[in-house]
């Protein structure tokens, strides 16, 4: 009976052990948490603004990825960890849709273009053709001009792009596609694009980028941004702005309505990002958002440019059909 | 008197381990259950309609039947064959324990490393690719697949079969060969047919890994497409929706209700033995030679492929600027962030181990030590094979759905019982497997002799099943440390575990420290199942003193 009891006595140690570490976990409630889906250099822009403005040690932030991010914001509603949250604009909207659950922002952000009253953007991310220079002189390929190129022939086997089923950052390829040819031809073009891809339509965003650095292949369409920080840091890549246009998507900030549990705080710091933190972000995503700012960044876009009508779930909804036909005809 | 004394007790675990599974696999199964017929007035079938008219998901689904089935046969016979040469050969005891070891490696790295490992070592500017000067196969599809399933699922199969193998009595091979029984006939006489029912069980076990995995068709899939991106797309894709993506999750769960008929029919062939003899294996040089370099080219694959992941870390940018640096290694090692989240992995893979120990040896002795009756065996047996066909990123999103806004909502103690669920199907088979080849009459003579049957499970049939039950504990240990698919829905801010971090730096594309971050946790796990080994022999050894 000894092992028994010895057995007895260490099951119930761990248990005590695990209890009291599993305690210890709940500490400094009042720290205001940020969940975002934002890049790095975004995530610094933020935390730097914060820390100088004496938000230091008040927050905790945390990214996820986009989908990630998008399924909790989802599942949890205003259940959420998070006092305030950073993300693609789009997932907001079918967020607070589905459970009702940011405050209207408390503070005037003065955007060029309107926004619902819970959110505002923090940055507008454009897309871009971006190429392995490497790749590119080693095959022998031509430089592209527009992502109509990406059609020809010659590129079999050397491009990757996004479906647009599972990441939003396909969108901007085909929005450009649409507004410059019209639904039909850009379903012909997407075809013909996507035939060239083969084995290289990625869900995530940023697989397309991944795969020109590791040399798989040599073009790719993707965020602008991400191809500027590699091209700057001496990578072999370098990017393309399509003739049919530069389009964007914007990642937003809004806070959680937790009801009497919310912390006043997060309103406090969604301020400050939008008020003083802007100027950072803008070294890295160039685009202007608010009235007070001005393009003039060396990393501007050639061909900014925004879709006609407004992008909303159903847009992305029937575009995703246009893209699923070309994907039929394929076959 | 004794008799209810004992169904007593064993009644009582039984209860225990079937409340667990209620509340933490039951419930949530049944919301995403619930879900995917939920619809704007009322219930609906409308998700189910949507996900079959969508464009090829029956194509996606039957590629995931034959992906996952092939795989599944490749892993089972490279695992048959590396144990094999463990148990049947008269290979170096040294180049035996090697075996052991490489065969369980490809375990402790993340998975979310495989594809971008394979990228890395077979694509067009791979490692392996400069090595041979040529790309050795196209990555992308059935073989990319194929392979990064293999060595997923390799150390599960391997587990299996050696730990079958170590119980299988050598004996009638002696005996087959004596009465004069080809050597063919004694081999599956006596070596696959007593087998039968492990062999069918890592086939299950890899087949469903494959079919649920979404990690390694993300990066390898190409244009063969599969159901689990499909739940991807549907669960979180760029409009995510719950109710059709738990439709899909739903139809993932199909094939296991099959397969419970199958390991049904299978579970005849589990032969009990009375001890585990030691006989001199014969000799035969030939087949030594053969078996070892069998063994030796399957482990040098799959240990080629990680080569990658010590590579990359230390030149600059692979494969660009190849200079060699350990920038890399001291930013992601110094980041103040690190030591949390390091922290938080420990703790939750220590409480996933022994919690999840308990509960498969609870379960374990319920179906193979009791005279419980067969349906309520039947239970545990169903329930291990569901908790191995839900895919992860499943169970995190029908745990956010469950548990949101009760207090286990972003604690470390939601993530262990993630974990001691999700991966409760391999180790539960493993202790059942070494509980029901013991003596089955130990139990029966333990009571005539007026001991208790918890008696006799805690001073004969525990310490005949600890090394198991260790084998158990460490497999949960570094399977906590290693999975991320549902741990990052359920992980919070305060939370997150080393391997979310590496999720985190996947989509700033930092492979560098992603290879880094790897790299921790394999030591981690190295010197986790160290320290186990050495606790098993120090405890064997006192045993020995001890006249056990």
């Amino acid at each position: 009976m000894k092992h028994g009891k010895k057995a007895l006595a260490f099951t119930l140690a761990a248990g005590v052990t695990a209890v009291s570490l599993l305690a210890g976990c709940g500490a400094k409630e009042s720290e205001v948490v940020i969940y975002t889906n934002a890049d790095d250099e975004a995530i610094e822009a933020m935390k730097e603004t914060l820390d100088e403005n004496g938000y230091e040690g008040k927050y905790l932030m945390q990214s996820f990825g986009t989908s990630e991010l998008g399924g909790k914001l989802l599942a949890e509603g205003a259940d959420i960890e998070a006092d305030m949250v950073t993300m693609s604009s789009f997932y907001l909207e079918s967020a607070e849709e589905n459970n009702d659950m940011f405050l209207d922002l408390a503070f005037e952000a003065n955007a060029l273009e309107e926004y619902p009253a819970y959110y505002t953007p923090i940055t507008a991310q454009e897309g871009a053709i971006i190429v392995n220079t490497e790749m590119m002189e080693q095959n022998n390929l031509p430089m592209p001009t527009c992502i109509r190129d990406l059609a020809n022939p010659v590129y079999e086997g050397f491009i990757s792009v996004t479906d647009i089923q599972s990441s939003s950052t396909a969108w901007l390829l085909v929005q450009a596609l649409i507004s410059e040819y019209g639904e039909e031809e850009a379903t012909n073009i997407l075809a013909d694009i996507y035939k060239n891809a083969g084995p290289h339509i990625e869900s995530s965003g940023s697989a397309p980028l991944k795969k020109v650095r590791a040399g798989e292949v040599a073009i790719g369409f993707g965020l602008r941004h991400q191809a500027v920080a590699d091209k700057e840091d001496g990578l072999p890549i370098d990017y393309v702005d399509p003739t049919e246009g530069n389009f964007s998507l914007t990642e937003s900030v809004a806070v959680i309505d937790k009801g009497e549990k919310t912390n006043a705080l997060a309103m406090e710091m969604a301020e400050c990002i939008i008020t003083k933190g802007r100027a950072k972000l803008l070294e890295t995503y160039p685009l202007a958002v608010y009235e007070r700012e001005t393009s003039d960044s060396e990393h501007m876009s050639a061909y900014p440019k925004v879709f006609e009508e407004k992008l909303t779930a159903e847009l992305l909804e029937k575009h995703q059909q246009i893209s699923e036909n070309a994907k039929a005809l394929v076959k | 008197m004794k008799n209810k004394q004992k169904e007593k007790e064993i009644k009582w675990i039984f209860f225990l381990v079937m409340a667990v599974f209620l509340i933490f696999l039951l419930v949530p199964v049944c919301r995403l259950f619930l879900k995917s017929f939920e619809g704007k007035e009322g219930l609906t079938l409308a998700h189910y309609r949507e996900v079959f008219t969508g464009r090829g998901f029956l194509t996606a689904f039957a590629h995931s039947l034959v992906i996952s089935s092939v795989s599944a046969v490749v892993t089972t016979i490279l695992a048959f064959v590396l144990a094999y040469t463990i148990h049947y050969t008269n290979a170096a005891a040294g180049y035996k324990k090697l075996i052991r070891k490489a065969a369980v490696l490809p375990m402790l790295l993340p998975t979310i490393t495989y594809g971008f490992a394979i990228i890395y070592s077979f694509g067009k500017q791979g490692l392996l690719t400069q090595l041979f000067g040529r790309q050795l196969f196209e990555i992308y599809g059935f073989y990319g697949l194929l392979l990064g399933y293999v060595i997923y699922t390799l150390p599960v199969s391997f587990l299996l079969v050696s730990n079958t193998m170590e119980y299988v009595d050598k004996k009638f091979s002696v005996v087959s060969r004596i009465m004069g029984d080809k050597p063919f006939s004694t081999f599956i006489g006596t070596v696959v047919r007593p087998l039968l029912g492990t062999l069918g069980a890592s086939f299950v076990q890899c087949f469903f890994l494959c079919f649920t995995d979404y990690g390694i068709p993300a990066s390898v899939g190409g244009e063969y497409e599969v159901v689990a991106t499909v739940l991807y797309n549907q669960m979180l894709g760029s409009i995510p929706d719950f109710n059709t993506g738990s439709a899909v999750a739903m139809l993932m769960l199909l094939p296991s209700v099959l397969t419970i008929a199958l390991l049904h029919y299978l579970e005849k062939y589990n032969i009990r033995y009375h001890k585990i003899s030691h006989v001199e294996i014969s000799k035969n040089r030939i087949r030594d030679v053969i078996l070892g370099i069998a063994s030796g080219l399957i482990l040098l694959c799959i240990l080629s492929v990680f080569l990658v992941i010590f590579v990359v870390p230390l030149v600059n940018e692979w494969p660009y600027r190849m200079e060699v640096t350990f920038e890399h290694v001291k930013n992601i090692l110094t980041d103040k962030s690190l030591i949390g989240v390091y922290k938080n992995s420990l703790v939750v893979a220590g409480l996933t181990a022994l919690a999840g120990s308990l509960l498969t040896y609870g379960a374990a002795l319920a179906t193979a030590r009791s005279k419980l009756s067969p349906k309520l065996k039947q239970a545990i047996e169903n329930i291990s094979l569901i908790t191995n066909t839900i895919p992860g990123m499943v169970i995190g999103i029908a745990y956010m759905l469950v548990f949101t806004g009760t207090p286990l909502q972003n604690t470390l103690a939601v993530i262990v019982i993630c974990n001691v669920i999700h991966f409760f199907s391999t180790p539960y088979l493993m202790i059942k497997n070494s509980l029901s080849k013991m003596n089955a009459s130990w139990e029966t003579t333990a009571i005539l002799m007026g001991d208790t049957w918890l008696k006799t499970i805690v001073r004969v049939v525990t310490p005949n099943a600890m090394a198991t039950i260790l084998e158990v504990f460490s497999y949960y240990f570094v399977n906590a440390m290693v999975t991320v698919s549902a741990v990052v829905f359920i992980a919070g801010a305060r939370t997150m575990v080393v391997t979310t971090k590496i999720k985190e730096l996947q989509y700033y594309t930092k492979f560098n420290e992603i290879f880094v971050l790897s790299l921790l946790i394999l030591f981690t796990n190295m010197l986790a199942k160290a320290v186990i080994n050495y606790v098993a022999t120090d405890r064997k050894k006192k045993m020995e003193e001890s006249g056990l």
